[in-house]
């Protein structure tokens, strides 16, 4: 079907809404009655509970109720494990340790829930933490993911007997004997640092219990309304009719609000079905630092065996893997890793295991790129530190291993995130490559620029590095495409949306399906009222699986108007065409009939209809890929590395990607800077200072350093398109593409301006101080 | 965080000794002390005002003195919190006689801090905690000339301890001479130190009017 909106760079149409503040945000919602919750804190790590007591605090005025865990009975529990583990793959050992309400008998990390005050306002409730006497005993923290393993550590699950989480070994062909033929075998010791996903606006929620109706609506910044519906129903043994949430806007993702049954979302829950009357709590950005998720930590060992020419024989990682606290997400975020390592590359042999390990820091769950960024670190440092040993260009190197475009689909070998074999469904990794080394200047930057730039003092240098994106996983999504009496075409689909365009996407394709402008199709996102079947918004899978489902469900609505419109007009369908809302024939376009007509045709009032009609122009359809569509891109930039400060400026950034179909290209680029900006941040900026006991010491954003607009470089981005044979519109994802690369680039780049001082970084995130340590020692 | 140091103090130690066993004059000499009471010989409960960069609060706690050898060397541990966190410390003090008149206190402990006073205190920890420490034997310097000086001429002799806001100031003057060892900052950080005692003078200033 020739396409007029999709692939066109239009306007969003949220964005009036949401310049002129008329968009709805969980704060924004008022109820009358409605109370607010606050949080007492852990200012421990580690300790155990010897009491709480809260008698005070309760009789202060304005506050209507305190809980701890005590109060809350057999309410309290473990919550639900939100993935299940991988046990396709053989002898994995997963510890389950889910996230509690409320920390009980031990506090687990700074910042967990000790007491829940709900007052008739936030700031009594806050004053009334005050009144809250805690008895802890406090506990040797468990920081650090080597000791946490060794003999004689502090355990945070003592009836485990260890700080092991989880165990997985994976592998593809023989390493060993790869290593043995090989001509050189390179090791290095590598780690990527934790990182905030620091959303703009921090998690929120109102819950509203209507004793009358028996009904809950929940305002939640979830990237996952349907989820979180169908578990507060069923902790609250509430029937999933009585519980609606709606996802409202959201300022922000990125990760961490796919997580559901978190302790504030509990407490609201029970709170609000118990007193019977709404209860707000809106995180303030310090919580956002010590109750949100995080993610990254990571301390790799890798090897790399590779003949004299260049071509890998195979490859080695050893890692361990930071899950924090408890493990309710379980192994979305190393198994991310594990199968991003091999990246673009042909790679025989591939020996992969890792341990996770629990310590008395936040919860590790995805943050944009989910695992994806220390993978992809990891073996571009390992193909830089080949290149060197060989004497051979980045791009040289690369060149020779990147799989061909004929080999697709290509098989991996392990087990990825959807616990199906990791399949590269299709792209074109050496035109990918060849793109960026073009849009950067690379030949001409190394042969020309660079020499030049140098013999003038300035310590300039240019990285490149290749990388893959997973995305688009299932299960499934759904939507319901409804043309109005209005003529208006309505979409409802259960994915919420966190900023992502979905608004302006989905209605271009549903605009080419039915034949309207993409301004006439009103989308609803994130409300499990209108739409109750989904998964969520994770893995970059939005545009592709939604839109894939809106897609069919728009082409189900587009075959009931054209088969009403021919008996209407007594034309054959074939000789129909949908212009601007009119169903017309095509050679007399003064004969036709307006999709509102036909809407108001397909509903009849009054007499009688055929057996088995079904009323209205509308269609609900579903999609789920077979497995995920694997997006993939090259980044380049040159960095200029200030030999005094250490500052990295960088000048120039591109980056060719392909993430097949393009819907809209001034929203994939949107979605890129985006995640550019987060690639930076944790290349140069964003790093968790946790202490050795457990103290994070950076928990504000004066000293957690997010990357500011006057530390974004230009940013050139290609487009290439191998559309995804997965899905009939052939999208892949690209929601992380930019943050995923950009570290590895990042720290190939300030190494190559530092050559001749001897540097290697084997690490991110760096800092200008970390940075002067690496260079002067 | 470690610390470590040394200081002069112009007295025998015995006196030293004696003026550091003494609650009344460590409360006097250490600024924001509200109450500082004895327990028992070696015990101590008291509370104190703390402003470490944005944060302030008050603590709670106690300090105990064990492995005492009077009046050489003693051990300090230092435990308190506050709705703003918590405060843990050990230290060791050991006082040498120069055999002059004058008594040199050595000092090395570790310090665990916790809390909004750790995530968001961290930055101006060590430069406010050495301040603190300076001061805070400076002035205990001050009350023992005032003892030496009243035993010598049986005249009570003033000692005026510094007011918090005094001491507020003489805390950003310390970071402010830290961040001056660096010659490109000089500007940012004169800029910066004005900014912080305005603010400061401001917030005690809010806080005496409440």
């Amino acid at each position: 079907m020739p396409t007029k909106y999709v692939g066109q760079r239009i306007k969003r149409n949220e964005d009036p809404r949401l310049l002129t503040g008329q968009a709805l945000f969980v704060d924004d919602v008022q109820i009358p009655g409605m109370l607010h919750a606050g949080f007492l804190r852990s200012d421990y790590a580690h300790a155990r509970i010897r009491g709480i007591d809260a008698s005070k605090a309760r009789q202060r005025p304005g506050v209507i109720a305190v809980y701890t865990a005590a109060d809350l009975g057999d309410f309290w529990k473990p919550g639900p494990l939100l993935v299940p583990a991988p046990h396709s793959i053989p002898d994995l050992i997963f510890n389950q340790r889910t996230q509690v309400p409320m920390a009980r008998d031990k506090v687990r990390h700074a910042g967990e829930a000790l007491a829940c005050v709900i007052a008739e306002s936030r700031y009594i409730a806050e004053d009334a933490y005050a009144d809250i006497e805690v008895d802890l005993e406090p506990l040797e923290a468990v920081t650090d993911l080597e000791a946490a393993l060794g003999p004689g550590s502090p355990l945070l699950y003592e009836e485990l007997g260890t700080n092991l989480a989880s165990y997985v070994k994976q592998e593809k062909g023989n390493y060993a004997a790869a290593r043995a033929q090989a001509d050189v075998v390179l090791k290095r010791r590598i780690v990527v640092d934790r990182g905030a996903a620091a959303a703009l606006e921090n998690r929120g929620y109102v819950f509203s219990w209507n004793p009358k109706t028996q009904e809950m609506i929940v305002w939640a910044t979830s990237q996952a309304p349907i989820a979180l519906r169908n578990v507060m129903a069923g902790l609250l043994g509430l029937s999933e009719s009585q519980v609606r949430v709606i996802a409202p806007f959201v300022g922000g993702g990125f990760g961490p609000k796919i997580m559901v049954a978190q302790p504030e979302e509990q407490l609201l829950a029970w709170s609000t079905l118990r007193l019977g009357r709404p209860i707000k709590w809106i995180e303030d950005r310090q919580e956002n630092f010590l109750a949100t998720t995080q993610e990254r930590m990571q301390i790799h060992d890798a090897e790399i065996a590779l003949t004299r020419d260049g071509r890998i024989l195979g490859l080695q990682d050893v890692f361990i893997h930071d899950t924090g606290a408890y493990n309710s997400y379980a192994l979305t975020v190393p198994l991310n890793t594990q199968t991003h390592t091999m990246g673009p590359y042909e790679i025989p042999n591939f020996h992969t295991e890792y341990r996770v390990v629990f310590t008395n820091k936040m919860i590790v769950t995805p943050v944009r790129g989910a695992g994806r960024p220390q993978g992809v670190f990891v073996m571009e440092r390992m193909m830089d530190l080949a290149a060197k040993e060989l004497g051979m260009d980045v791009t040289a190197i690369r060149a020779k291993n990147l799989i061909q475009p004929d080999q697709f689909p290509y098989p991996q070998g392990i087990i990825g995130q959807d616990f199906t074999e990791l399949i590269y469904d299709s792209g074109d990794y050496p035109a990918t490559l060849e793109k960026a080394k073009a849009l950067i200047g690379y030949d001409q930057f190394i042969r020309e620029e660079q020499p030049r730039l140098r013999a003038a003092g300035k310590l300039v240098g240019i990285g490149i590095v290749c990388f893959t994106e997973g995305t688009a996983v299932g299960p499934y999504e759904g939507a319901r495409v409804t043309v109005e009496s209005s003529g208006r075409v309505n979409v409802a689909t259960g994915v919420g949306t966190q900023g992502q365009g979905h608004f302006t996407s989905f209605a271009q394709i549903v605009a080419d399906q039915v034949g309207v402008k993409p301004t006439d199709v009103i989308v609803t996102t994130g409300d499990t009222e209108k739409f109750h079947w989904g998964t969520g918004t994770f893995a970059s899978r939005g545009a592709t699986v939604a839109g894939n489902a809106i897609n069919a469900a728009a082409a189900g609505v587009r075959a009931k108007i054209l088969k009403l419109a021919s008996k209407l007009l007594e034309t054959p369908e074939q000789e129909l065409e949908i212009v601007d809302g009119m169903v017309r024939v095509a050679d007399i376009p003064e004969k036709g009939i307006s999709l509102g007509e036909l809407a108001i045709k397909a509903n009849p009032m009054r007499g009688s209809v055929e057996p088995g009609t079904e009323p209205g122009l509308e269609s609900t359809q579903y999609f789920g890929p077979k497995y995920g569509a694997t997006a993939a891109g090259t980044v380049a930039m040159i960095v200029e590395v200030d030999p005094d400060t250490l500052l990295v400026e960088i000048k120039k950034y591109i980056i060719a990607h392909d993430c097949g179909t393009v819907l809209n290209p001034l929203i994939v680029d949107g979605q890129i800077h985006g995640g550019v900006s987060m690639g930076i941040g944790q290349s140069f900026y964003e790093k968790l200072a946790y202490d050795t006991n457990g103290q994070l010491l950076n928990a504000n954003l004066g000293d957690y350093l997010l990357p500011r607009a006057t530390d974004m470089p230009p940013i050139e981005i290609g487009h290439l398109n191998t559309p995804s044979p997965l899905n009939p519109m052939g999208t892949k994802g690209v929601g992380e593409a930019g943050a995923i690369p950009t570290p590895a680039c990042f720290v190939q780049a300030v190494e190559n301006a530092l050559a001749g001082l001897g540097v290697e970084i084997m690490e991110a995130p760096l800092s200008p101080r970390r940075l002067f340590e690496l260079v002067h020692g | 965080m470690k610390l470590e140091g040394e200081h002069i103090f112009h007295g025998p130690r015995q006196a030293v000794w004696e003026l550091i066993r003494d609650p009344d004059a460590l409360a006097k000499a250490l600024p924001g002390t509200e109450t500082l009471t004895r327990l028992s010989e070696n015990e101590y409960e008291g509370t104190m005002h703390v402003r470490i960069g944005p944060i302030a609060g008050a603590f709670s706690g106690q300090v105990t003195i064990s492995d005492e050898i009077p009046p050489e060397s003693c051990t300090l541990t230092a435990e308190g919190k506050g709705a703003q966190g918590f405060v843990k410390g050990v230290g060791r003090l050991q006082l040498i006689d120069e055999g002059d008149d004058t008594t040199l206190m050595k000092y090395d402990g570790d310090i665990q801090i916790g809390g909004k006073l750790a995530s968001v205190g961290q930055r101006s920890l060590d430069t406010v905690s050495k301040s603190m420490i300076r001061q805070g034997l400076e002035s205990l310097n001050g009350a023992l000339q005032a003892r030496l000086s009243a035993a010598t001429t049986g005249e009570e002799v003033a000692y005026v301890p510094p007011t918090e806001a005094r001491f507020a100031a003489a805390v950003v003057k310390d970071m402010a001479g830290e961040l001056l060892s660096s010659p490109q900052a000089i500007w940012a950080v004169a800029a910066i130190g004005a900014a912080l005692a305005l603010l400061i003078g401001y917030l005690l200033g809010r806080r005496g009017r409440r």
